[in-house]
């Protein structure tokens, strides 16, 4: 299987990361705005679904290596997490949490847009020839 | 970016509603012994109503980015306090004068929350920016 040395398809998965890191920073950016609303509940992103769905197709068509290139434009959906302590306002929303899931994002954004662009330097090294 | 502009409206729509909730309780410890107001009666306490926005949901399809904004400012209908003061211009004929139904440590309270939230979605606005910073390297 030569699906390690697509670049189209890492560069895709890459990108996918970054999305949602993005998506799960705006998702705790929100819930941190709510953090007085009464009755607010917190909210995640989710990925689990699209992630099951992915390791499916990747099963069942594995000698295809155009597929996971090509699936896959995950949409972030999002849920209310369960298992929070409510306050007395009904609100459930954690700073610290949404804080540290703010870090995390950033920190995985941080670690895929290093790979791409190191992979962005390796294209533009055989461009220039080696130069 | 959208994505990242909706976080940012979000945090920015929650540092305007922590500032209303500070000016609102500044508001109330300023006019704690305010007898008089514009209806000739002492002050009510005022309070500030959040919200969820969900306005922001929609440039953003599935995913909940929801902001706050201030539902409504109202005021509070618990009863005035009534304190002794026969000397007072506004005491009633038995040398009561009813004051405002402030409660200045409870308004303390508040106003540390609100700064509290303001300062974190601060942060989180900083956080954002850095993904931000981070995604302009990519050209790099």
């Amino acid at each position: 299987m030569s699906d390690i040395n697509n670049d189209s398809a890492i560069m895709a998965a890459l990108g996918r990361q970054m999305t949602q890191a993005v998506a799960k920073q705006a998702v705790a950016a929100g819930n941190l705005a709510n953090l007085d609303t009464p009755n607010y509940r917190t909210r995640e992103a989710t990925f689990d679904d699209v992630l099951n769905g992915e390791m499916q197709k990747v099963k069942m068509t594995i000698t295809d290596q155009h597929q996971i290139a090509s699936s896959a434009q995950s949409t972030p959906k999002t849920a209310e997490v369960d298992g929070l302590e409510s306050r007395r306002d009904g609100n459930n929303v954690q700073l610290d949490r949404e804080l540290l899931t703010m870090t995390k994002a950033a920190a995985d954004f941080a670690a895929a847009q290093q790979a791409l662009s190191a992979k962005f330097r390796l294209i533009r090294f055989a461009i220039n020839e080696g130069r | 970016m959208s994505t990242l502009n909706n976080a940012i409206n979000a945090s920015a729509s929650a540092l305007n509603a922590e500032r209303t909730r500070i000016e609102v309780a500044v508001s109330n410890i300023a006019n704690a012994d305010s007898t008089r107001g514009p209806d000739g009666k002492p002050y009510r306490r005022r309070d500030v109503v959040l919200a969820a926005d969900h306005a922001f949901d929609a440039a953003l399809g599935q995913a909940g980015v929801s902001g706050v904004k201030v539902a409504a400012v109202v005021e509070d209908q618990t009863p005035f306090k009534r304190r002794y003061d026969p000397s007072h211009p506004d005491a009633d004929k038995d040398g009561f004068v009813a004051m405002p139904n402030v409660d200045t440590p409870e308004e303390m309270v508040n106003m540390m929350t609100a700064s509290r939230a303001y300062q974190a979605n601060l942060t989180a606005i900083g956080l954002i920016r850095e993904l931000v910073n981070k995604s302009l390297e990519l050209g790099k």
